[in-house]
């Protein structure tokens, strides 16, 4: 602060300063998921980028073209949070606006899978033949 | 560019992707136990991390009220994921440890076929508030005593007696290291919980 240089006002409108992270819900315009009476969308929620939604792609801009964009591939909401370092809650906002435009498909998973016995099953059989770190399958008695 | 992409690409865009049946799991115990290295040692990624929002419920220990004090705080949450076939998929997720505090963590566990509540016997302490959470929402669990260099300071009976579960929650020793002992760990809860769907 030199005298004759005035200290930068940071609410002018030529305020430069150091870039301050951005606070997550700055981009959802403050909305919030899962307004308290549990979430919506669990975070193994699985997310696919539709063919409109790449075709948009150009015309997306920061986090939303990212999730779409990531989501060329399934992924959990959880997956997208981690490999975009957004918050969960972030992700389940932004995923819904991105549904409701058609840029992507959202499968919230049937809670009953809990209580699917063939899913338990099929779950049982694959991790069975997961070998160890010699080599050797599990005992299926 | 090989000869079938052209043809190939086309269809895959217009047929919508089907995503695979997501089956999750939640690794749970104190901080520090092994959770990570629980996730990591079967996962088919390395753990990723996200932050989470948890409430915490603190006890009124010190509020004349007797009100619970609800705080809601971010905390890094780790996971990782096996995929099974094309069509199924298992999400591995750690929750933070909390000690001396209740916890809330519906926000990641609901809709969870299991838990694992991972034990290092010379901190029993810090499982309590994953038993009791694991009890409470009524979700299939099991006590895996983490044999940090292949040593375990109390039998499995001293375990179960101070934690106080009951018979029908398996209390089992395992290494978190090593993915065939974690593999099994995991298969013990789902026995459980495939048991309960029959029972």
């Amino acid at each position: 602060m030199a005298d004759g240089t005035p200290p930068p006002d940071p609410s002018g409108p030529d305020a430069v300063g150091p870039a301050s992270a951005v606070r997550p819900f700055l981009v959802t315009a403050g909305r919030v998921a899962a307004g308290g009476d549990g979430p919506s969308m669990p975070v193994e929620t699985q997310v696919v980028a539709t063919a409109e939604g790449l075709d948009a792609l150009d015309r997306l801009a920061f986090e939303r073209h990212d999730i779409v964009a990531v989501c060329r591939l399934p992924q959990s909401i959880a997956e997208i949070a981690a490999r975009l370092r957004l918050h969960l809650n972030v992700v389940r906002v932004l995923a819904e606006d991105l549904r409701a435009a058609g840029h992507l498909t959202v499968h919230v998973p049937d809670s009953g899978v809990v209580h699917d016995a063939s899913v338990l099953r099929r779950v049982i059989e694959g991790l069975r033949a997961v070998p160890d770190s010699r080599g050797v399958l599990s005992d299926t008695d | 560019m090989t000869p079938t992409e052209p043809a190939t690409v086309p269809a895959a865009r217009s047929a919508a992707v089907r995503p695979p049946l997501p089956v999750k799991m939640v690794i749970s115990g104190g901080f520090g136990v092994g959770k990570t290295t629980t996730v990591g040692s079967i996962s088919e990624i390395e753990p990723l991390t996200t932050e989470a929002a948890i409430t915490e419920v603190a006890a009124g220990v010190d509020d004349l009220t007797h009100t619970p004090r609800k705080t809601t705080t971010t905390v890094a949450m780790d996971f990782g994921c096996l995929t099974i076939d094309p069509t199924l998929k298992l999400y591995l997720f750690g929750t933070p440890g909390q000690e001396r505090f209740g916890f809330m963590w519906d926000d990641i566990v609901e809709g969870a076929v299991g838990g694992l509540v991972i034990v290092d016997t010379r901190r029993l302490d810090d499982c309590y508030a994953a038993v009791d959470y694991f009890e409470h929402k009524g979700i299939p669990f099991a006590v895996a005593v983490n044999a940090f260099d292949g040593r375990v300071e109390h039998t499995l009976e001293e375990v179960r007696w101070a934690l106080d579960v009951t018979d029908g929650v398996p209390v089992l020793v395992f290494d978190a290291r090593e993915r065939g002992s974690v593999r099994d760990a995991l298969l013990v809860v789902l026995e459980l919980a495939l048991a309960r769907t029959e029972g």
